[in-house]
């Protein structure tokens, strides 16, 4: 426990010493909600496109931010292959189970912030839009969005742990390309239907953004919140389990 | 008890034989380098007695544990300072040590303590505030084999540790590392003939993945009848290769 504690206050204060880290996981989630909020006040309320109104881009937004997360896992476990830190780590008393708790619990807690950051925001936002948007639902959001930070952070793990730190962020990038679009964050599968709707349904970022945005309109249905919310923790454990395996199978093989 | 012993210890890379049988003994509170050029096996050699690495075949025991079977025993006994300076970039020297500290499970008042005594030993008084990446090639180096003694290691391995420092830097080095002679047992690679002739208890000569000669330097020296290690290294050398 004393050594997962040690290694992951190490992770949180690179990534807090990180100027990037601040742009690309606080910063740019919030430029994003005030560009998407701007768009929104030039769209006419007869053309009935609500996925950039505040109460659908929270949720929307969240999932964004996190998406940076991933990418930043993924960044934070590469370089550490990338040099010899790791090689001084494996020949200390650290086991698989250390690393691996080190490098989730610091990226939760920044993503959780992230989330109450992003929900702050957009609640300061609807008091000027004058969108309702319920302050109860945007704490129930900051805490169901806590399984798809996990799934999100599996990710960056898996692709940290299995690429180098010249390939991970590209391919994170990917990963946040397809995860935006997929996950409908700017764009409404719901009512465009079809296809693309079955596609985004057979992937759990819709799902995760399902997720933000039921809660945030304080809708706690099956259907609403608590099946999305169901298939995201699922897919979690599933990124986290194989993120486990990944991490020690490279471990063990690194050490033979 | 030996501080560490192989027997036949071997290493291979597909068909490539990076270790080839080697048979070592090194006393407790030796300094027992390993000198060879690139590709001798040295750091091969070092990684498997670490732990990094598992033999391709033979044994290898240190403080009486194997590699094999004694990992998590060994771990807890010994301390690395890879080639590259392995820090925690964006750490300051104190908490790179603290952080070491924590991962051997020491309390907040031996955690000082430790610090503080590497702050004597390695005169980190000047830096040790300062964020690692400001740090010099030198004061890196330094921290990194800081980080590789605050946890009170039995054996301490150095894998080229003044590699690429400047002249300076390389004796500042040294002096710290002769400070630790005979308290702890110290494996040291290199491939400076001045550095393994200046530390050294006892020096093994690496080629091409054996041990061609042990000795002290006297011992190398009579054995080939030349004048200072780099006569004798080549000597052994050359007569390696006939």
């Amino acid at each position: 426990m004393h050594r997962s504690k040690a290694f992951a206050l190490r992770n949180i204060k690179e990534l807090l010493r990180d100027p990037l880290s601040y742009i690309f996981c606080l910063c740019f989630p919030l430029v994003m909600l005030a560009v998407m909020t701007l768009v929104n006040s030039g769209i006419p309320e007869e053309a009935g496109m609500t996925v950039f109104r505040i109460d659908k881009l929270c949720g929307g937004i969240c999932i964004f931010g996190q998406t940076f997360i991933m990418l930043f896992t993924a960044l934070s476990v590469s370089k550490d292959r990338a040099g010899s830190f790791l090689v001084r780590m494996y020949a200390s008393p650290m086991t698989s189970a250390d690393f691996i708790a080190g490098y989730i619990l610091p990226m939760l807690a920044v993503s959780a912030a992230q989330s109450v950051i992003t929900c702050t925001a957009s609640y300061i936002i609807s008091l000027f839009t004058g969108v309702e948007l319920s302050p109860l639902g945007l704490v129930i959001s900051v805490i169901v969005l806590i399984p798809s930070s996990l799934f999100f952070i599996a990710l960056g793990l898996i692709f940290g742990t299995l690429f180098n730190d010249k390939a991970a962020p590209g391919l994170c990038s990917i990963i946040i390309s397809l995860g935006s679009f997929l996950g409908c964050v700017f764009y409404d599968a719901d009512s465009a239907g079809g296809v693309m709707l079955d596609i985004c349904k057979s992937l759990p970022f819709y799902y995760c953004t399902k997720t933000a945005r039921s809660a945030a309109a304080f809708d706690l249905s099956a259907e609403g919140s608590l099946i999305p919310i169901l298939i995201v923790s699922l897919s979690a454990a599933a990124a986290t389990f194989i993120s486990i395996i990944t991490f020690r199978a490279r471990m063990k093989a690194e050490l033979s | 008890m030996k501080a560490i012993e192989t027997k036949k210890l071997t290493k291979k890379f597909g068909e490539k034989t990076a270790v080839n049988g080697i048979d070592l003994s090194v006393e407790e509170g030796e300094l027992f380098a390993l000198l060879g050029v690139n590709g001798a096996g040295k750091t091969t050699t070092i990684r498997m007695l670490s732990c990094l690495s598992a033999p391709t075949s033979g044994e290898a025991f240190i403080k009486g544990h194997s590699v094999a079977s004694g990992r998590t025993e060994i771990k807890r006994i010994i301390g690395i300072s890879p080639q590259d300076t392995a820090v925690a970039e964006a750490l300051t020297v104190r908490e790179n040590l603290r952080f070491i500290a924590s991962v051997y499970g020491f309390d907040r008042e031996k955690t000082e303590k430790r610090i503080n005594d590497m702050r004597e030993m390695f005169g980190f008084d000047e830096v040790l505030d300062s964020r690692a990446k400001t740090l010099s090639g030198g004061w890196k180096r330094k921290l990194s084999i800081a980080m590789a003694l605050i946890g009170e290691p039995e054996i301490l391995f150095l894998d080229e540790p003044t590699l690429g420092l400047d002249v300076l830097a390389r004796r500042e080095l040294w002096r710290a590392i002769r400070t630790l002679k005979g308290t702890i047992t110290i494996v040291l690679t290199t491939h400076y003939m001045e550095e393994a002739e200046e530390l050294s208890d006892r020096i093994a000569v690496m080629l091409g993945g054996r041990i061609a000669a042990v000795g002290t330097l006297a011992e190398l020296e009579e054995k080939t009848g030349k004048s200072g290690l780099e006569n004798a290294f080549i000597a052994i050398a050359e007569g390696g290769r006939d």
